[in-house]
């Protein structure tokens, strides 16, 4: 396992990736910063004014997209030069494969939140936000990682099954959109992608409750199981495509 | 050209990427359906066709440049992945005309996407009621509008796409421009004219005006300097990616 994973970060070098993974955080906090900056009479709510702001187009819209682009790379590389041939015949099992390449897109995306956060940090002492940083961003940061884990699994059975890069993408944005209606419906536990809405606390700083907040980890994990056994199943079954 | 341009659909009949515009766009129009029948609870002076025309005009921001970077790349991506690509510039056919190619083909099909969006929008005014007959000036200057702005989007991601080839960063520059289409509404209209990705809004035939009594959607002026604005960016994005792409070794 640890060599499958030091053999996918290697198929990582000179990729750039991390200038795609740290660019959106950055221009996320750019403008949500200028948004508080100009709206600071209607946002009184210090530290927490400035998460609604910065965080809001990150968590929603972006940070799945985000995902969905690290996973259909990573699948990528297996869709070239018939490299698939070469992988289904290593000593190496399938599951291995997959679980090596979700703990990879998994540390990609903790990078970003860790900026993200940083960055968060950052903007607040520029600002001068009246008292101290509020340590449960940090949660809300894990708790948003975390829900990532199981868009990842999910993304990543699309990538290494359809062998286009940018048909996952879109799919992910739609799934995005859903996943906002479920949210707003009061649905958001039963859907990743507004499991991630809701761990990063985007619309709603209110804590969850005791139950909401197992129910949270306890479907997360489900979710992940689901995905990652669907995708090592079907890679075992099923024929790959490779050209 | 024809003949070239025949070729090109030819090697995406099977890509089902008529199919995934409709998918991106049902899920774009149900979420604009959504958002104006909520927008009309709370305020029944927004059931007008104005507020149809800025709800999707408002959305494609996020929703075009995304829609944009997957269909180019589909079409691009295709000569990476089986090196058909320095296949296709040995034969005697220009490289600039193979380029022109591509780009009328993303283009043909983004604007059958376009005509899905003025057939959605016909359809929600239908069915939400709307007072008066369809605005088919506003329907035109949408139309055009989107257009004007999907062309200098696509020809700089045809550029990227084909120059850059890991694809990540082509579709990373259509997150960002889906970011800065949907914030574009925060900026000073100078920083916003920079950027291609805000002329969706810029150049939709309605905009928003809020006010602290009652906001209202009034019809927006033609600007001449947008749309000039839009056209020269379009053929930057083309002219410098068509002499890139044609000098780049493969």
């Amino acid at each position: 396992m640890k060599r499958s994973i030091s053999a996918e970060w290697l198929k990582l070098r000179h990729s750039r990736i991390g200038l795609i993974i740290a660019v959106l955080p950055i221009l996320s906090l750019l403008i949500g910063c200028a948004n508080y900056y100009f709206n600071q009479d209607a946002l009184q709510n210090g530290w927490y004014s400035l998460w609604t702001q910065v965080a809001l187009f990150y968590g929603v819209f972006f940070l799945p997209i985000l995902i969905s682009i690290c996973c259909s790379y990573i699948g990528r590389l297996e869709h070239l030069n018939r490299n698939w041939n070469i992988v289904m015949t290593s000593p190496v099992s399938i599951a291995s494969v997959f679980l090596a390449k979700w703990i990879v897109v998994g540390v990609l995306i903790l990078f970003a939140q860790v900026l993200f956060i940083g960055l968060y940090w950052v903007a607040g002492t520029l600002f001068s936000l009246p008292g101290p940083f509020p340590i449960e961003t940090i949660g809300w940061m894990i708790r948003g990682w975390y829900a990532c884990m199981s868009i990842t699994a999910l993304q990543l059975g699309l990538s290494l099954r359809i062998r286009s890069f940018a048909t996952p993408i879109g799919i992910s944005l739609c799934a995005v959109f859903i996943g906002l209606g479920m949210y707003i419906a009061k649905l958001g536990l039963f859907f990743p992608f507004s499991l991630l809405n809701i761990g990063m606390s985007v619309m709603s700083q209110d804590p969850l409750t005791d139950m909401q907040n197992i129910l949270f980890w306890i479907i997360n994990l489900a979710f992940i199981i689901i995905f990652a056994s669907m995708t090592i199943r079907r890679l075992k079954n099923k024929d790959i495509v490779s050209s | 050209m024809i003949k070239l341009l025949g070729l090109e659909y030819y090697k995406i009949r099977r890509k089902k990427i008529g199919i995934m515009m409709i998918l991106f766009l049902v899920v774009e129009m149900l979420w604009a359906f959504m958002s104006i029948s909520r927008s009309i609870a709370s305020n029944p002076d927004h059931a007008v066709w104005e507020s149809v025309f800025f709800s999707i005009s408002s959305m494609n921001g996020l929703f075009m440049p995304i829609m944009s970077a997957v269909v180019v790349s589909r079409i691009c991506d295709m000569e990476h992945k089986g090196s058909t690509w320095k296949m296709l510039a040995a034969t005697n056919v220009g490289r600039g005309r193979l380029y022109a190619a591509k780009y009328i083909c993303t283009n043909s099909l983004i604007l059958y996407g376009i005509g899905v969006q003025a057939l959605f929008i016909m359809v929600i005014g239908l069915t939400k009621d709307f007072p008066g007959t369809l605005p088919s000036d506003l329907l035109f200057r949408f139309i055009g509008g989107t257009l004007l702005t999907t062309l200098a989007v696509a020809a700089l991601q045809q550029w990227i796409s084909f120059a850059i080839k890991n694809q990540a960063f082509a579709l990373g520059l259509g997150m960002l421009g889906g970011f800065i289409g949907m914030t574009a509404g925060l900026f000073p209209a100078a920083i916003r004219h920079l950027f291609i990705w805000s002329y969706y809004l810029d150049l939709s035939p309605v905009t928003y005006r809020y006010a602290e009594s009652a906001s209202v959607y009034i019809v927006q002026p033609e600007s001449v300097g947008i749309v000039l604005g839009s056209l020269i960016m379009t053929l930057l994005f083309y002219f410098v990616g068509n002499f890139h792409v044609s000098r780049q070794e493969i």
